[in-house]
């Protein structure tokens, strides 16, 4: 299968709540920068961890550099439905006397997902934008997207308004929108699982949902926190149960059971299955980070 | 007395709140499956967008309508049931519907059940899934007679909406603009808000670029259609606020003790004490359990080459323990005076009654029998 996200140049990090969409998005990120893609990596969530997992301070809602060809930027609903309307009436004025109207601003609060539409929009306008020598500005852009039922949102908004809102400004940008997320040469999601039954079982259903609803395709799946082989259960019935390591040694034998039936699950949906180590260090630090990142390389070269 | 157990007597009505990935689902089904069994009958409702719930009770679907956890399931406990057990999962769809049809007056009912920001809104919007909620655990409270309801909300950034929706839609139905903009069209009894009489108005020409003119005409026919059911809403909103507020309404703030968790989770509970809401326990799901010194003793005996690995294992089960203290430790500084309950990591995926059962042997262990218990137990 040669699938995966070679060439694409957005990537939907997306997944289960606590399944570590975050930290994969932010080692695919490191990944695509050290191969020389210059990247980009957006946040959408209240609390911005990224740049403070890579050891870089907070950037906020503008665009920052982190390190050479690795930019982040943490979305917020207000900034980028400025930075939308202003993009539209082009004078800051304009936007001051119009948009920081009170009567306008209740307006604007009460158009369905004109939030969510802003953000991704702000994000996909990055896409589009060029340097002075007509290359892309960024080469790929890398999504944290929200947890599975909001992912499906967030990422159906375009098309929900499409269907709600007459032809316009706002109509137009939702078409762009949405032909760009559908158009599986361009867009691609990352499903992340956990080597546990309830995720993995969540995952199949994202997989359904954005390939049938959202009509994005998910090209490839990371399983974190996967646990590798290391004993037979002849050892682990060898131990009596009064050995004090007894208990330790039954419960990793468990776990490497549960990941090999996550993969093999997981690998039933005819992608490639990306299986990350589980990670003991006391904090999860830029070494760590560093290491996830070279494992998903395979990922970028579409050598899975 | 464990201060979940307490919460149970004293409540009826518990919420629990959290961020995603942290056991949420399962910690409300577990507490309502104890209660049921203790003997106070209750109901779990989840409005996760995800179908956890049914997965956690080992049913196939659940839907809008309380559904009744029979009693052969409930036997899979090994104890007698004393009370009853029911389980929900919100339809945010068919109770929007519900909520119009029941309010608006017939006239209005198909305008707006018709209305494209209607559907846009009961269907796939971010945000009306939390106000939704809210309606439907006042319609279980009011229209139900549960001894106890546990709600399950989603993730924490909408769990806050969760807890703003009432005071939103109030905020909403009293603001000046709104009245501003539906009283002429109201006693003119047509769509001709004051935005659109600006005409030719800077404002108006401006908004227009931004949303097409046709948008702002169609959310104008929806505002004024749903303006009939303004009193409604507000009364709704004032109940529900009240609700939550009530001393029989307790909450329950579940997270892991990974160190991002915690942060979000202390967030949380800040959050909680300002609305004035009573924290019954925070929940730390899945924590590894402590290696004793007498494990590595034990290993040190086994054949070299088992030893070596055991070893290994022994150590990162120290590691990721340690790491578990240390959040701990953080977490009962940052809310002094909240009981903190300690649930072990289980191996295995708790997804069903039996297993339910078994965590809720921790989540409601008299306080202070601490919690350094071996894996797998």
């Amino acid at each position: 299968m040669n699938a995966s996200l070679a060439n694409k140049r957005l990537v939907i990090v997306t997944g289960k709540g606590g399944v570590g969409k975050t930290t994969v998005a932010a080692a695919l990120a490191l990944d695509f920068a050290r191969a020389g893609l210059r990247t980009l990596v957006c946040e959408v969530n209240a609390k911005e961890r990224i740049a403070p997992l890579l050891g870089r301070p907070a950037v906020g809602p503008q665009v920052t550099s982190l390190e050479e060809n690795l930019w982040a930027v943490n979305v917020q609903p207000y900034e980028a439905m400025r930075e939308y309307a202003l993009m539209i009436v082009k004078f800051e004025s304009i936007y001051n006397a119009v948009f920081e109207n009170r009567l306008v601003r209740y307006f604007l609060r009460f158009i369905p997902s004109l939030q969510e539409l802003v953000l991704l929009g702000k994000i996909l306008f990055h896409v589009k934008e060029q340097r002075p020598d007509k290359s892309w500005r960024f080469d790929r852009i890398v999504i944290d997207a929200p947890a599975t039922g909001h992912a499906i949102t967030f990422l159906s908004v375009p098309q929900v308004l499409l269907n709600t809102v007459p032809p316009g400004a706002l109509a137009n940008d939702a078409r762009w929108m949405r032909d760009f997320l559908v158009d599986e040469t361009l867009t691609a999601a990352l499903l992340v699982s956990l080597p546990e039954d309830m995720p993995v079982n969540e995952t199949i259903e994202l997989y359904a949902a954005l390939k049938d609803r959202v009509k994005i395709k998910p090209q490839a799946v990371v399983l974190n926190s996967f646990v590798g082989p290391r004993f037979t259960d002849e050892e682990v019935a060898s131990l009596s149960r009064q050995n004090a390591a007894h208990d330790f040694v039954a419960a990793h034998r468990v776990r490497e059971h549960l990941s090999s039936s996550a993969f093999v699950r997981l690998k039933g949906l005819g992608l490639p299955v990306i299986c990350l180590p589980r990670v003991h260090t006391p904090a999860f630090d830029r070494a760590a980070l560093e290491t996830l990142a070279q494992q998903l390389a395979p990922l970028r070269e579409g050598t899975t | 007395m464990n201060p979940i157990d307490e919460a149970v007597h004293r409540s009826d009505v518990l919420v629990c709140v959290g961020s995603g990935g942290v056991g949420k689902t399962t910690v409300a089904a577990t507490i309502a499956l104890r209660a049921a069994i203790e003997g106070k009958t209750s109901l779990v409702c989840t409005i996760d967008p995800a179908r956890r719930l049914a997965n956690a009770l080992g049913l196939d679907l659940l839907g809008n309508t309380e559904q009744r956890i029979t009693t052969a399931l409930l036997e899979q406990t090994g104890q007698p049931a004393q009370g009853e057990l029911y389980a929900m999962m919100l339809d945010m769809k068919r109770t929007w519907d519900e909520l119009i049809e029941r309010n608006a007056p017939p006239d209005k009912r198909d305008k707006i059940l018709n209305n494209r920001f209607y559907q846009a809104l009961s269907t796939a919007l971010a945000g009306s899934q939390e106000y939704i909620a809210i309606e439907k655990l006042w319609e279980l409270r009011t229209q139900r007679n549960y001894p106890l309801v546990v709600l399950d909300t989603p993730p924490t950034a909408h769990a806050l909406d969760f807890l703003d929706a009432p005071n939103r839609i109030l905020d909403f139905l009293d603001n000046e603009a709104a009245k501003w903009l539906l009283t002429p069209a109201l006693a003119a009894g047509k769509v001709g808000l004051k935005l659109f009489n600006l005409g030719s108005s800077y404002v108006a020409k401006t908004i227009s670029r931004f949303t097409g003119t046709e948008t702002l005409q169609e959310l104008a026919s929806f505002m004024l259609a749903l303006s009939g059911l303004n009193e409604a809403f507000r009364e709704r909103a004032h109940q529900t606020r009240a609700l939550l507020e009530a001393q029989t309404t307790s909450f329950v703030l579940v997270t892991g003790p990974m160190a991002e968790r915690l942060d979000e989770a202390i967030y949380f509970h800040t959050v909680l004490q300002q609305h004035h809401l009573q924290v019954a326990a925070i929940v730390v799901n899945r924590v590894h359990p402590l290696v004793p010194a007498r494990a590595w003793e034990d290993a040190s005996q086994l054949p070299a080459g088992l030893r070596a690995r055991v070893v290994k294992t022994l150590d990162e089960a120290e590691a990721n323990a340690q790491a578990d203290r240390r959040s701990i430790e953080r977490l009962k500084d940052a809310c002094p005076g909240t009981p903190l309950v300690l649930v072990p990591r289980f191996e295995r995926d708790v997804h069903d009654i039996a297993s339910l059962w078994q965590t809720s042997a921790h989540l409601f262990e008299p306080q202070g029998a601490g919690l350094v218990k071996q894996p797998g137990q």
